[in-house]
């Protein structure tokens, strides 16, 4: 496979990414790869991965535009 | 997690604090072991058999030990990402006050030295036990009142010296009585705090100072005095601590919480009048209504 189709942000480990949730909601998350975040939907929250490892802080996340 | 509740700790600060203490934290791994070995240890008289971890804080100690023994999955989290990614196996960012798991994620979640900087432990602990399976267990070490104690006095007096006044300088920390009840009130079954005391000793002040220093422990109680201190404290406060003994005994009190997420197969006191033999035919006393006062 070639390096583009590594998910932005690094890879997650997909047993870690199966029990997250947001962490100001407990609500849901969506995986969007192309931007490698994780997002809230319910918060309008997007929370960072670097490196592979989700940032779950909510003052680190990136606030939604309507 | 309520407004109403009083912060203590700056945690962007101590996030800070622990990113730059990422690289130098291999420094106080035998610190850092030694109280993971002694919470640890609770796991060894425990029968049950866990698969599915969570370790907070364990700053690149606690996975391994985990995994060696034998548990299968096991996900580290900290503040700071960098020390996350110490531990060698899946890891986050995330705060204690701000729990990112589903409920019954796990059936064992360890703390290991890292809940002492959370302003809100009794919400840090029902998010913790709402993350647990029924029957899943939660062990934490925290350092108790009495750690680090005689720093808090040398560092105060040097100040009241300086400055006419204190500010706090070493953080907070909680007593064993207060545990138990706080595991309770989290809803947590058969809870049990104790102690036990790592007796640390320093060969100079200094080295204290840079072990605190390379864990990422220094100063982020908020209300700390923002002015630099007066040039001649921190020598004072450290030379009245060397004393004139050849080394500095330091100690930290290790409180080890554990306790279980409520499950049916557990212990539990019977509920009252549910027995079916009388406790005085057991102990072959007379029964005496409860009006009635025994004679003297």
């Amino acid at each position: 496979m070639s390096d583009t189709q590594a998910p932005a942000g690094g890879a997650v480990d997909p047993q870690l990414l199966e029990i997250l949730v947001c962490p100001v909601t407990k609500g849901p998350l969506r995986y969007d790869r192309a931007r490698g975040e994780l997002i809230s939907d319910r918060a309008r929250l997007a929370f960072p991965i670097r490196d592979g490892i989700p940032i779950m802080l909510p003052d680190e996340a990136r606030p939604l535009e309507d | 997690m309520s407004a109403t509740n009083p912060l203590i700790f700056d945690r962007r600060l101590h996030r800070l604090r622990r990113d730059r203490a990422a690289a130098t934290v291999a420094q106080v791994a035998p610190v850092l072991e030694a109280a993971a070995e002694r919470l640890l240890d609770r796991l060894d008289d425990i029968t049950h058999r866990f698969h599915r971890a969570l370790e907070i804080g364990g700053r690149g100690v606690v996975a391994p030990m985990l995994r060696a023994r034998g548990v299968g999955f096991v996900a580290s989290m900290d503040l700071s990402p960098r020390m996350a990614a110490l531990n060698g196996g899946p890891a986050l960012a995330g705060d204690e006050e701000w729990l990112p798991f589903a409920p019954e994620s796990f059936d064992l979640v360890v703390a290991n030295l890292s809940l002492h900087w959370v302003n809100d432990l009794p919400g840090a602990l029902v998010q913790i036990r709402r993350a647990l399976k029924p029957d899943g267990l939660f062990l934490a070490a925290l350092p108790g009142l009495g750690t680090l104690q005689p720093l808090r006095e040398s560092l105060a007096a040097a100040e009241a010296e300086a400055r006419g006044g204190i500010s706090p300088r070493v953080s907070p920390f909680p007593e064993l009585r207060d545990l138990a009840g706080l595991l309770q009130r989290a809803g947590f079954a058969l809870p049990v705090a104790d102690a036990e005391d790592i007796p640390l000793a320093y060969a100079t002040p200094l080295g204290l100072v840079r072990d605190l220093r390379a864990a990422g422990e220094t100063n982020a109680v908020l209300a700390r005095d923002p002015r630099t201190p007066p040039r001649a404290m921190l020598p004072q406060a450290l030379s009245a601590l060397a004393g004139a003994d050849e080394t500095i005994p330091m100690p930290l009190r290790l409180l080890v919480m554990t306790g279980w997420a409520p499950h049916e197969s557990q212990s539990k006191p019977a509920r009252p009048g549910s027995a079916n033999a009388r406790l005085a035919d057991a102990l072959g006393a007379e029964e005496r209504s409860a009006g009635e006062k025994a004679g003297h």
